[in-house]
């Protein structure tokens, strides 16, 4: 049945010729494992390709989609996990084994004459190799690939006169966003992939030459069938896909962080494993010796390293080898060194755990709002997950702009001179703060707000009845915003509401509700409404106006929040925060 | 078994064990979209009955939470129903027809006189009642469930749903 078929498509193809030319599998060497870096290079390549453009089923290049849409491959696709993390850790291997090809052909002098356009292709695979790694590295727009990137195109931008102009050209403007996502994915997906599998038919091709017409001087060997040289290859790309896979396996796929945000102010970016000695050198480097760690030295090792071939010329027979060797070795060891400093400072460095936790946390939150079928990532983009997320935006802002005064849960960042916030406009605020007014959680550390204490002094109320005024007071905050007083008053829950006489009476006398009760006994904050989101924003803009605060000496009231201090949109996140009206983390493990 | 062979079936064997560990993760990558959705359509208030005239077909947005793969978008229109009020007396008193075309999908519109409907993508014509009028649509616009509470001026519920299109037959989608 395919025989037939096949003849047929030769005979009017000579697909047979093609193929066998293709393939041209005549061979004088002998099979040697040292040989397969090569090959399980080009084959990681393919399986790179595969997986990758399965991720681009999914995968959509912009700022404020690749978050979500990367999220979306590892939880909602099947086996999209695996097939990230395989894509991600076989890239990484590229990276190694590209290095590796170079440390074997430096050993075996591979780079004499001939050869020395092995050599260079070699070097340029690996500079292709590390280039698709880090374009790759920005693809899911998460914290990581933010902060890496802006960090190494800010250092491609310090290099003297050309630098800002690559940079720009590269990051597609001054600003990081949509133009770097589709600039680096272009590059990602056709750019780089298109000039290695060009570097790489080259060097096969190369190979294949020097293989079937051997340099003068080199022995033929005994020579071994194709298929044991297929055999030895099979076998190390499967010993090097199953590494791949068992880290995959081990860590649950690759990294995603938290989206990326440009204002967020503690992320601790790190580069990857091969970049570590240059961040290093970085670190340990004085500011006006910078373009030493980021361009002499990095220039100059990749300097000697092409010029390698024509040294050998140049110098005395195998001295040049001799020093390369040497060099090359100095160069591995100084590398590792300068990586493992910067493993250990990093282990030692409080600050650096404490950010860590923090980027942590905030990752699991945003993966956890994402996921949630009540949440999901906002039509704005993943970064707004967190912006719009009351626990975590509502409760930044309150702790930067509120803390200073207030305290939450009885901590806060100066000498307290207002209340705890903690569930403030709940049932058990409100409890707490008619039992115990004098408590530093309620008005004890206010000056000049001595009322609702000497309320508690002289009030009559039996417990029973007081109650019920917290049962009527506990309604306010859920009054919605386009209510009047009197559109709620006449309400039949409100009006027949057993607190409402006895809210009149006992707390009617200086507290004002627009037609319920007048105050007038002392000075006294409006509570219509209290503990709704319109009485907060009316607190926090103008805390001196006369149905708020404004009672108090003006150096005892609460500075005002304007809108370009804390937005609209914050002081929704912090209300909401306060209410706990948010997505409820689960509980711990 | 020559050691050809030998080597001919281990290189074969080798290739499977590179080629399959990441094909069989990639097939099931390839069919997640076939994978169940959490569906179970629930019913939205879409009018009064006292916005609806008899024999005066209205269109209805349907506004749902709509979830495209990653992103959320709240309180979207995510399709659209025509309403009919039927006569006095008729049980139930509103029909409700989803405006999807059962023909190939397109959105269908009230037809010039208002007395029947018109797709503009292949010019099916439907009775008010929903019957095809020619020959372009496989079946007649597909009816949706209706929730009518008693009282004066009832909310109207409708359940919508999506139809495989071309069938002869209503086939609800997922
Ligand atoms: S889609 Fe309506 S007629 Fe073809």
């Amino acid at each position: 049945m395919l025989k037939p078929l096949a003849d047929w498509l030769d005979d009017r193809t000579g697909s047979r010729r093609l193929l066998a030319a293709a393939l041209d599998l005549r061979t004088t060497a002998a099979a040697r494992w040292r040989n397969t870096i090569g090959p399980v290079f080009a084959i990681l390549f393919v399986i790179e390709a595969f997986t990758g453009l399965l991720l681009m089923l999914a995968y959509s290049p912009s700022s404020s989609t690749a978050w979500g849409s990367v999220l979306y491959i590892d939880h909602a696709l099947w086996m999209g996990w695996f097939i990230r993390g395989v894509h991600y850790f076989a890239g990484q291997a590229m990276v190694i084994l590209g290095g590796l090809y170079l440390l074997r052909a430096l050993w075996s002098r591979a780079y004499h004459r001939p050869r020395e356009f092995n050599w260079w292709l070699g070097l340029i695979l690996l500079f292709l190799a590390v280039s698709l790694s880090r374009t790759g590295h920005l693809l899911p727009w998460d914290q990581e690939g933010y902060w890496s990137t802006k960090i190494e195109t800010n250092i491609a931008g310090g290099v003297p006169i050309a630098g800002p102009y690559v940079q720009k050209l590269v990051v597609g403007g001054d600003e990081y966003g949509n133009l770097t996502v589709t600039r680096f994915h272009a590059a990602h997906v056709v750019l780089l992939p298109v000039l290695l599998a060009v570097c790489l038919a080259a060097q096969i091709a190369l190979g294949r030459r020097q293989a079937v017409a051997p340099p003068a001087g080199e022995s033929t060997g005994t020579g071994s069938s194709w298929l044991e040289h297929a055999l030895k290859n099979l076998v190390a790309s499967l010993v090097v896909l199953a590494v791949v896979i068992g880290i995959v396996l081990a860590r649950g796929g690759a990294e995603l962080e938290a989206p990326a945000d440009p204002t967020s102010g503690d992320y601790p970016a790190r580069p990857d494993w091969y970049f570590l000695w240059l961040f290093q050198l970085l670190r340990i480097f004085p500011s006006e010796l910078r373009l030493v760690a980021t361009l002499v030295i990095p220039g100059a090792i990749v300097a000697v390293l092409f010029l390698i071939p024509l040294l050998d010329r140049l110098l005395p027979r195998g001295l040049a080898h001799v020093l390369a060797c040497a060099v090359v070795v100095a160069l591995l060891g100084g590398a590792g060194y300068l990586s493992w400093r910067a493993l250990a400072v990093d282990a030692a460095d409080a600050h650096y755990h404490a950010a860590r936790q923090e980027a942590d946390a905030a990752r699991d939150r945003a993966i956890a709002l994402a996921r949630d079928p009540s949440a999901g990532v906002p039509p704005e983009g993943s970064t707004f997950l967190l912006r719009l997320d009351p626990l975590t935006r509502g409760r930044g802002v309150l702790e930067k702009k509120c803390l200073g005064c207030h305290v939450l849960d009885g901590k806060g960042q100066g000498e307290q001179t207002a209340s705890d916030l903690a569930r403030f406009g709940s049932r058990e605020w409100l409890t707490g703060m008619l039992k115990d007014p004098a408590s530093k959680t309620y008005f004890g550390a206010v000056a000049g707000a001595e009322g609702m204490v000497e309320w508690k002094r002289t009030s009559k109320l039996k417990p029973q009845e007081l109650e019920q005024v917290v049962d009527f007071v506990a309604l306010f905050p859920s009054i919605p915003d386009d209510l009047t007083p009197d559109e709620w008053l006449s309400r039949k829950e409100i009006a027949d509401h057993p607190g409402l006489p006895l809210f009149h009476k006992d707390c009617g006398t200086c507290h004002v509700v627009e037609g319920l009760c007048e105050g007038g006994t002392r000075d006294a904050p409006g509570l219509f409404a209290w503990g709704s989101h319109r009485w907060i924003e009316r607190m926090v803009r103008k805390p001196a106006a006369l149905d708020r605060y404004g009672y108090l000496e003006p150096k005892h009231q609460m500075p005002p929040f304007a809108a370009e201090q804390v937005s609209s949109r914050d002081l929704e996140m912090v209300v909401r925060f306060l209410k706990g009206d948010y997505l409820k983390p689960a509980a711990p493990r | 078994m020559s050691r050809r062979d030998l080597l001919r079936r281990l290189v074969s064997i080798c290739s499977a064990g590179l080629a399959l560990p990441l094909a069989i993760p990639g097939l099931a990558y390839l069919l997640s979209p076939l994978k169940k959705g959490s569906g179970g359509s629930s019913y939205d208030a879409l009018a009064r009955l006292s916005d609806l005239k008899v024999g005066e077909p209205r269109a209805f947005a349907v506004i749902r939470d709509l979830r495209d793969a990653w992103v959320k978008y709240p309180r979207q229109p995510i399709g659209a129903v025509w309403l009919i009020r039927q006569p006095e007396g008729v049980d139930p008193p509103v029909v409700a027809l989803t405006a999807e075309c059962p023909h190939l999908g397109c959105a269908v519109a009230l037809a010039a006189d208002g007395k029947s409907f018109l797709c503009p993508c292949h010019n099916s014509v439907f009775g008010i009642d929903g019957k095809p009028q020619n020959a372009v649509s496989p079946r007649p616009m597909d009816p949706l469930d209706i929730q009518i509470a008693k009282g004066d001026d009832p909310e109207i519920r409708v359940k919508f749903e999506r139809f495989r299109p071309q069938s002869d037959r209503r086939i609800p989608l997922a």
